[in-house]
């Protein structure tokens, strides 16, 4: 028998209110091509990207400290697929400890040829150290900054 | 039949309309999550378990109670979600602890307005084989649900105002000042026969419950626990055009589960108030029906001698209901929590004085599909005495 | 106090596909909740309440699709609730239920679910949107890269080449060839894994689950209801949940709870599950596993967390053949999720099949003389995890 199909689309904005904390950070990001992360004083650790409060304490953060723009990767992986409404492939994205942060912040890896994965993938293993490149033209987002082989 | 144990709210917290753009969504849900601990007098360590409920279109994430794992507590315990309704949660909540493995749970549900129109994220909802091209969004659903029982009880459009009347009236005494709220525009908007201002601009909200079972109440010596005295809760079929919308069989059900576990025999006479989700005065006069607390033909009686009034002789909404502010995924949780203060004395400047029993009516979906009714009394055991 | 014992009566599952242009999404519903109904010898009207199993609504594009699946589930005025945890909704909708039968509220509580993920334009770009707007969405993260990841750390910690995760794509998928409900059951070796084209490095396309259409449903009863109807059951005699943070970011540096690399709150999930069923040793006390893996290289810290081997040496455990069909414990001897994936219901079918295990009706995939099966689900960004102990 026929069987029918029906294309829908969902089209529907979202605008987020980033809150305080992250506000604070983006502009110094966007401003200042500075890099903040947020103390727990229970713990001591320095929560990069910052909250406002620590998931593993549940106490509210209390101090700015400026971090990076060194780092250490942490894990990475190379994008080689074509997704809807994601960067065009190949890319390598992941998460770097930034100096004087205790947790990582995701980032794209420019500059490194990906066009033999198992090299590239050395390039970026583990534990290589990453310097953070600011764009000239800043927004207040996550994009703003990437990450290359220091 | 009755659950295998007691389970008791012994605290919660409100935030309702969410002010300003000061806080990201994660932040909300750590305040009223750590707000509710408080008024409960316990840290995240007495916590065994956490149900939430939220809604993927409003919230604007794919799995939106991700954002609960950090923010609520989750870190390294135990998370489930219910996201056909906030209320929902709650039931969970109190199923997790009757069974025995739980001692105590949290239990939060949101609703941000942070969507461009939350019509349309409603109208999502709607089905794509049948439905999809009609502007069914909830608003629409509460306005056929008001003609139709317009059509079997045609002296529901004389009470409608009455009703909102009392409602912002109640509204006034708990602190909304509707003015005031912020609000979104695209829902809400009148339609045939809902009149401006009866169907209340949709609100921001969160709200958190701390619950706990009978021995947890007992060994810890929790001051003046409201007790889940009943608990009932179904569901009406999804497609409109397969339910007479004049009349709540689910809420029906619902109630003679709550009230038969509750051993109330006359409802109408049973409760120091009653907390409704009418999020129009049509979808209140249902459920008046439907709970066995007016029925069509005292309906007039009832609204226009004021026996529903916070003075009367059964306040319906002391808190204003969500005529007076809706937050529109937590509203019934909002109602549940409602109903709890009022039974622990800690309603505000609402409180009805020296109430023992109330009950608590969540509905959610189109038109009010998920119904829910709850019991609260102050005592674990027995009657209003 | 001692909760009451429940049963599992009944199990349906569609014969799963990329697409099922027959049938709309409650017809998918409907049709396991016919087959676990004729199991259990019951009808509709025996079934007290529902739990419906239902990921995110975007991946069937439907708001709140369980509405629509009310009546496929004969819901109507009965008590109805939906779950979600992500991936381990079906295995946390199993648990729902269980926890109605152990509450006392109902004998008899039926969970049903179904997904149609090929319909879904782009999956990955849906679950992009499960990250947080203000940080970790950007990136620009998904389901594949972000357990890409967690294999770069889990090799990087143990040692993990692209053969030793071309291995379990082979192992499962000589399972799937016997189960005939899986959804790819064509077997294969290292070398055509190794030859597929990489999506996120390391994975490649053998090393991913299918996109999958189909419905699950299974039929739970209080030990009471099952002896005084005589019904055939295995009983869930474990069951756990553990969360982890909603930041990939937070599960490395330093002073971290959880290691992305491992599956640290699968871990606590199963003691909990464990400790309910007494579970002390469970390489000896385990006869088979279902747990949840969707890409290869995660079934490796699957493996490690339910305690069937130690930190890293699933590896070697899986190239030497412990964990095939005629292993010591068979994992995934269904296909598993990395043959199968309808999402709501994927961690349902890992209860369902161990189920079927300890009762000695899985087919041609049976493990000999299962008699204690373990299942797990991963919801979330690596973040919720369910686990059941089932026993015969």
């Amino acid at each position: 028998m026929e069987l029918l199909k029906r294309q829908e689309k969902w089209d529907i904005t979202y605008t987020h209110a980033l809150g305080e904390v992250a506000s604070w950070f983006f502009v110094q990001i966007r401003d200042n091509a500075k890099i903040y992360g947020r103390r727990c004083a229970k713990t001591g650790r320095v929560l990069v990207p910052p909250r406002a409060f620590s998931d593993q304490t549940l106490e509210p953060t209390t101090e700015w400290v400026e971090v990076g723009p060194g780092g250490r990767i942490e894990t990475f992986t190379m994008v080689y697929e074509p997704f809807q409404h994601l960067p065009e492939p190949p890319y390598a994205f992941g998460f770097v400890q930034l100096d004087g942060a205790d947790t990582a912040i995701g980032g794209f890896f420019k500059g490194v040829d990906l066009s033999d994965p198992a090299k590239a993938a050395e390039k970026l293993a583990i534990g290589t150290r990453v310097k953070t490149v600011f764009a000239d033209k800043r927004v207040g987002d996550l994009i703003d900054f990437w990450f290359e082989l220091a | 039949m009755g659950l295998n144990r007691k389970t008791a709210v012994i605290g919660s917290a409100i935030l309702a309309p969410i002010a300003g753009d000061g806080q990201s969504l994660e932040e909300v849900l750590y305040e009223v999550s750590q707000r509710a601990l408080k008024d409960a007098g316990l840290s995240m360590d007495d916590i065994d378990g956490i149900v939430v409920g939220s809604n993927d279109q409003f919230d604007g994430r794919a799995i939106s109670i991700m954002a609960a794992s950090g923010s609520v507590g989750g870190v390294d315990r135990d998370i489930l979600s219910t996201p056909s309704a906030g209320e929902h949660a709650f039931v969970m909540g109190v199923l997790r602890i009757a069974s025995g493995q739980y001692e105590t749970h949290l239990i939060v549900s949101w609703s941000p307005l942070e969507v461009s129109s939350l019509s349309e994220a409603q109208r999502l909802g709607a089905d794509p084989y049948f439905h999809r091209r009609l502007p069914l969004d909830e608003a629409s659903a509460y306005a056929l649900q008001a003609a139709a029982l317009g059509a079997a009880a045609p002296v529901a459009h004389q009470l409608a105002m009455p009703i909102v009347e009392r409602s912002r009236e109640s509204g006034a005494v708990a602190g909304h000042d509707p003015s005031a709220l912020p609000e979104d525009e695209s829902a809400g908007n009148a339609r045939w026969p809902l009149r401006d201002g009866m169907i209340a601009k949709a609100t921001s909200g969160a709200v958190a419950l701390v619950i706990a079972s009978e021995d947890y109440v007992r060994e810890h010596a929790v001051d003046n626990p409201a007790w889940v005295r009943g608990m009932g809760w179904a569901t009406e079929a999804a497609f409109l055009g397969d339910r007479d919308l004049s009349t709540a069989p689910a809420l029906e059900e619902a109630a003679r589960r709550a009230y038969e576990e509750a051993g109330i025999g006359d409802p109408g006479s049973a409760f120091d108030l009653v907390e409704i989700t009418g999020v129009t005065p049509y979808q209140e006069l249902i459920a008046y029906d439907a709970l066995g607390l007016s029925r069509r033909d005292a309906w007039k009686e009832d609204v226009e001698k004021g026996r529903f009034t916070r003075t009367g002789q059964l306040p319906v909404n002391p808190s204003g209901g969500a005529v007076a502010l809706n937050p529109v995924f937590c509203t019934g949780l909002m109602r549940i929590a409602e109903a709890a203060r009022q039974i622990r004395g800690t309603a505000g400047k609402h409180q009805i004085e020296n109430a023992k029993l109330a009950l608590a009516h969540a509905a959610s979906g189109m038109a009010m599909m998920y119904q829910t009714v709850l019991i609260f009394g102050n005592q674990q055991e027995g009657g209003r005495s | 106090m001692n909760a009451p014992r429940v049963g599992i009566i009944g199990i349906g599952q569609s014969a799963f596909k990329s697409r099922r242009d027959d049938a709309s999404y409650p017809d998918l519903v409907r049709e396991a909740v016919n087959i676990a109904l004729a199991q259990s010898s019951l009808d509709l009207d025996a079934i007290e309440a529902i739990v419906y199993s239902l990921s995110p609504d975007a991946m069937v594009g439907i708001g709140n699709a369980e509405r629509l699946g009310v009546d496929a589930v004969g819901g109507r005025n009965k008590r109805f609730l939906r779950i979600n945890t992500g991936g381990s909704t079906g295995i946390s909708s199993v648990a729902a239920a269980y926890y109605h039968v152990a509450a006392g509220a109902c004998d008899v509580v039926m969970t049903a679910g179904a997904d149609k993920v090929g319909e879904c334009g782009d999956s990955q770009t849906v679950l992009n949107k499960i990250w947080d707007p203000i940080y970790e969405r950007p990136l620009p993260q998904g389901t594949i890269t972000m357990l890409a990841m967690s294999g770069i750390r889990y090799a990087n910690k143990y040692g993990m080449s692209e053969e030793d995760m071309a291995r379990v794509v082979v192992k499962n998928r000589k399972h799937a060839s016997l189960n005939t409900n899986a959804h790819l059951r064509k077997e294969t070796t290292v070398e055509e894994v190794m030859a597929s084209r990489y999506i996120s490095w390391p994975i490649k396309l053998m090393d991913c689950c299918p996109q999958s259409s189909g419905g699950g449903a299974m039929v739970l009863a209080s030990e009471r209801f099952i002896k005084e109807n005589r019904l055939d059951a295995v009983w869930i005699t474990g069951v756990g949940h553990c969360s982890e943070t909603y930041y990939i970011g937070d599960r490395m540096g330093t002073g971290y709870t959880a290691d992305h690399g491992d599956a640290y709150a699968l871990g606590n999930s199963f003691k909990r599950a464990f400790k309910m069923a007494g579970i002390t040793d469970p390489r000896k006390q385990v006869d088979v596993a279902e747990l949840y893996a969707p890409f290869s290289n995660t079934e490796f810290h699957a493996i490690e967390a339910a305690g069937l081997a130690g930190h890293g040496e699933a590896v070697q455990g899986v190239k030497e053949g412990r964990f095939g069909i005629g292993g010591d414990i068979p994992v995934n001897p269904s296909g598993g999720t990395l043959c199968t994936n309808a999402i709501a219901v994927t961690a349902m079918i890992r209860v369902a099949e161990v189920a079927l295990q300890v009762s000695g009706r899985a087919g041609g995939h049976q493990v000999k003389d299962a008699k204690l099966g373990i299942a797990s689900g991963n919801g979330g960004d690596h973040q919720f995890f369910g686990t059941m102990v089932v026993e015969a």
